[in-house]
């Protein structure tokens, strides 16, 4: 029986953790089977190993890592991460959203239109005098308020 | 160092020729989450990802 383990790391070197704790166990033979670094948690990796053992052998030695979580997860818990949303799909015409990357950062803006094949979202930016309808990445979004959405 | 996902299969490979794994031709760079599965047989999360080979994957590819 395969149980899931948290391991805390630092911010944003938690696809080197991965790939260096994967490369130690190969070497090592530790009963570990995957290691799983959802974009959704920064800062933690969830680790797929036989026993607490296994997990506490595979972080020995490995940087950037800050700590174990005490005690194991579900795999229930851990299962949203596996079939995730595009960023796309998420957002409906008439949120508000503020830009987070690219030329239009920190501007806040209404969305017009949702691409969810491309992944893209037309905004118009609050703050322009004249509305012009700027495309772009649903993932350089971030959203403020889930204005316009029906009520379920 | 720019690391490429397979569009078909999700498999992250630093070269975006052929996919080692399903033989597509196609690699976008724009991927997030990551997964890398050690032992294929043995990993709940591997199965349910419908994983078969070793390696490193992406969980979403756009």
């Amino acid at each position: 029986m395969t149980k899931y383990f948290v391991v805390k790391t630092t911010a944003n070197q938690e696809k080197i953790v991965a790939s260096l704790m994967a490369a130690g166990v190969k070497k090592r033979r530790i009963n570990l089977y995957s290691i799983l670094s959802p974009k959704e948690i920064k800062g933690y990796i969830i680790v797929e190993a036989e026993s607490n053992e296994d997990i506490v052998n595979a972080i020995r030695g490995v940087p950037h890592i800050k700590g174990l979580v005490k005690g194991d997860v579900s795999f229930t818990e851990i299962e949203h991460f596996l079939k995730p949303k595009k960023a796309a799909e998420q957002i409906r015409e008439g949120f508000k959203v503020e830009i987070i990357s690219g030329p239009f950062k920190g501007e806040l803006a209404v969305v017009k239109r949702v691409d969810e094949s491309k992944n893209e979202i037309t905004v118009e930016l609050l703050e322009a005098v004249v509305p012009i309808p700027v495309t772009v990445k649903a993932d350089n979004v971030r959203i403020l308020e889930k204005t316009g959405e029906e009520e379920v | 160092m720019v690391e490429y996902a397979c569009k078909k299969c999700r498999y992250i490979t630093e070269e975006p020729t052929i996919c080692k794994v399903c033989g597509s031709r196609e690699f976008t760079k724009e991927w997030h989450g990551y997964v890398v599965v050690i032992d294929p047989e043995k990993s709940e999360i591997a199965k349910k990802l419908g994983i078969k080979y070793a390696g490193k994957y992406a969980l979403i590819v756009s």
